[in-house]
């Protein structure tokens, strides 16, 4: 009695045991294979599709998936109606209106930071405009293929206008916020040290202590990238002092070039979506607007013409990109030229009021340059 | 004979259960290209840890050993405090006056209820970060300065070697406990009291004195100066590591408190009379005969308040407190290995425990009543 009592015990903890066990090893599998299946799969669309076909696919479809941010003001958020707004948001209108010829023909799918890429493998979204920083590694491991870089950010410190700063160097002393396991904390101690300027860093995991911390003095400056301070500073509460007792400076400590990000191996694909993008800046460039549009459509300029898909001696142009021929048209009609979309979302139009800077036109000295349209 | 055969199985089966995971780990590990080594403690940390001379050039190991030496400041002095705050609302649990005896079992009742977490944030939110910022920070007869980035007073500041000092200091302590144990057997062979505190400590004080001057006076005293931003000289309390050690004293008391009131409720009544009966006063009633009997029970589950201190500790993470704890994290998310780094952290905690458990134990046997 008592023996078989024994066993029975040792059975059932052995069972337990063996379960979690195999619980957690099928997670790890889970993991791993996840990962690899991602991997195999798009070699397999890319070899297989021998081009790819999910331009015809969402053509078929009729709606474009787009993977966004919602939490991030100015970028990709949500609005009190529940509607998606911003600036990544507006490119995949961009996107759906040359693609489908309906800027609404978007179902937008928030993803978090760690979900991006998985969702982007997994063949959940069709793009992911989603502020992701274009770096070598996520090129290479993450079977990403990163277009057209949509904004030029960088990494800057956000300051009490009351402090009186210009540069970091007038900082020595000072405490310095920072989000940490960014790569922030590590730019910052760099480029810190090699301005020789003494500072304490005080490293949160959320930005609410941060938050805290910063109104309540704890620290002098907040450093992150310079398109989220510009969110932070525009809900500053007005009962701190609101948005215009907060600057930030001038100085980029890095760089952070963010831009749409497409499976590798569909080329047809990846240059329909860049081509969507970079129509915006073209549209810029020629300073057609969704407001001119209709008189820039009569335009006698060959270049506008050929751009908007206008017949020239005839025959529309065709790029042979797979687009519609008056692609471009619909996408100025949806979302207006990239400076509309920078002002309107981010810039002097908007709540963040950011400046063009690196992301003025390469005609004003900023790095936005499109690729000739011929 | 077959009991034996059945745990023998039944350990194989967990070894076996045990050595499949860690082999499934590794395997998958290396399947992905990460690295399975401890190699990883040498790269330079890149980061920068406040409140100490750690370089960012340093390497991961010396940021762990930072992150050690901080537990341990919070830990020790959190021990020493949450022990004697213990006691005295424990004591004060079973005082005959009533509003002492009420605001004692308030306090536990309100600390002993709320996660520790919830004390330290609230203690760093609600109150340290509350302070008048630097740049109206308040200063008291130009000695102290207290600010929501810190309280500085002054402080001893090394001038030169002080290695000289450190020998005359360690001789001091020699000989104070010479005269302890000297004091002590006068004490037991003539009965005449011993003062053997006093003796002691007038010994210590008087050694470091003679040695402070002989050596050409090693340590001067700062007082912090405001600057604009931070302050000059003095020692700096910084808030977070403030409200973690308050939180966790706090809490902590409040469970002791608990458990030397059952100690003394543990104590036979027959003693306290007795002791009434001898004429003692009630001072002497507690010093004397309740203490140090409630002292040998609750040695064990105050041990393991002890223990649970030091493991809370690691909560310092929700108010940016560089412990061990945080820089592991922070090293995790600036590439060093996950697997490792939370082993060699479940490491670190591990020796710390069994120290703690060591010498409690240790105390624990020599106090233990002996049949005699």
């Amino acid at each position: 009695m008592r023996i078989s009592k024994v066993w029975l015990l040792a059975g059932a903890l052995l069972a337990v045991l063996v379960l979690a066990a195999g619980c957690s090893l099928g997670d790890d599998d889970d993991n791993g294979n996840g990962e690899a299946a991602g991997d195999t799969g798009q070699a397999e669309a890319g070899g297989g599709g021998g081009g790819g076909n999910l331009l015809a696919e969402v053509q078929d479809r009729g709606t474009l998936r787009c993977g966004v941010n919602d939490a991030v003001p100015g970028f990709g958020f949500q609005d009190e109606a529940g509607e998606f707004q911003g600036f990544d948001i507006d490119f995949c209108r961009a996107v759906a209106a040359a693609v489908l010829g309906d800027p609404e023909a978007v179902e937008f799918r928030p993803l978090t930071a760690e979900q991006r890429f998985t969702a982007l493998q997994g063949r959940e979204v069709d793009v992911l405009i989603r502020n992701t920083t274009w770096t070598s590694s996520r090129d290479g491991t993450e079977g990403a293929r990163f277009l057209y870089t949509t904004f030029y950010d960088g990494q800057g410190m956000m300051v009490r206008e009351d402090s009186g700063y210009e540069s970091l160097e007038d900082m020595d002393g000072e405490t310095i916020c920072v989000l940490s396991g960014t790569t922030t904390e590590l730019n910052l101690e760099s480029r810190m040290q090699a301005l020789g300027v003494n500072y304490e860093p005080l490293a949160f995991e959320d930005n609410e202590p941060l938050q805290e911390a910063f109104v309540q003095e704890r620290c002098g400056a907040w450093t992150s990238d310079k398109s989220q301070l510009a969110g932070v500073r525009s809900n500053f509460p007005e009962d701190q002092g609101g948005p215009e007792s907060l600057v930030i400076l001038d100085e980029t400590m890095s760089k952070e070039p963010l831009g749409p990000v497409v499976r590798d191996g569909d080329d047809t694909w990846a240059d329909a979506v860049n081509w969507a993008v970079i129509a915006t800046v073209q549209a810029e460039e020629f300073g057609i607007t969704s407001e001119n549009i209709d008189e820039q459509l009569e335009s006698e300029d060959p270049e506008i013409q050929r751009f908007l898909g206008q017949p020239v001696e005839g025959e529309p142009f065709d790029s042979g990109l797979g687009l519609p021929a008056d692609f471009a048209v619909q996408v100025i009609r949806a979302v207006g030229n990239y400076g509309e979309i920078y002002d309107r979302n981010v810039g002097e139009g908007s709540a963040l009021e950011l400046p063009r800077d690196f992301n003025a036109l390469w005609t004003d000295g900023g790095l936005h340059q499109a690729p000739p349209y011929r | 004979m077959l009991r034996f055969v059945g745990q023998a199985v039944f350990l194989a089966a967990v070894l076996g259960v045990l050595l499949y995971l860690l082999d499934n780990v590794v395997y998958n590990l290396e399947r992905l290209g990460i690295p399975t080594g401890f190699d990883y403690l040498d790269q330079s940390a890149g980061f920068a840890i406040p409140d100490s001379d750690f370089r960012s050039s340093q390497s991961l190991l010396d940021a762990l050993l930072v992150g050690v030496q901080n537990t341990v400041k919070v830990s020790l002095i959190g021990i020493v405090l949450a022990t004697v705050l213990g006691v005295v609302i424990g004591v004060a649990r079973l005082s005959t006056n009533w509003l002492v005896r009420r605001a004692a079992a308030a306090y536990v009742e309100l600390f002993r209820n709320v996660p520790v977490l919830i004390i330290i944030i609230f203690f760093w939110l609600g109150i340290f970060l509350r302070l008048p910022p630097i740049t109206r920070a308040t200063e008291i007869l130009d000695l102290v300065v207290l600010s929501n980035r810190g309280l500085v007073i002054p402080w001893f500041e090394k001038e030169g070697s002080g290695a000289a000092f450190g020998l005359v200091a360690l001789a001091g302590l020699v000989l104070a406990v010479v005269v302890w144990v000297w004091r002590t057997r006068r004490f037991d062979r003539t009965g005449q009291p011993h003062h053997r505190f006093l003796w002691a400590g007038g010994v210590l004080v008087a050694m470091l004195a003679v040695g402070f001057f002989a050596t050409g006076r090693p340590w001067v005293i700062t007082t912090p100066e405001r600057g604009e931003l931070a302050t000059a000289g003095g020692f700096r309390l910084a808030p977070e590591y403030a409200a973690l050690l308050l939180g966790l004293t706090i809490y902590t008391a409040s469970h002791i408190a608990e458990i030397v009131r059952g100690s003394i409720l543990a104590v036979s009544r027959g003693q306290s009379e007795a002791a009434n009966a001898v004429g003692l006063s009630d001072f002497q009633r507690l010093r004397f005969v309740v203490l140090p009997q409630a002292f040998r029970i609750s040695i064990p589950p105050v041990a393991n308040q002890y223990l649970n201190l030091v493991k809370n500790s690691s909560l310092g993470v929700a108010v940016s407190y560089y412990e061990v704890t945080k820089i592991t994290q922070v090293s995790i998310s600036q590439r060093a290995p996950a697997v490792q780094a939370i082993l060699v952290l479940m490491g670190i905690y591990l020796v710390f425990s069994l120290s703690i458990a060591a010498v409690t134990n240790l105390i624990n046997r020599r106090l233990t009543l002996k049949g005699r």
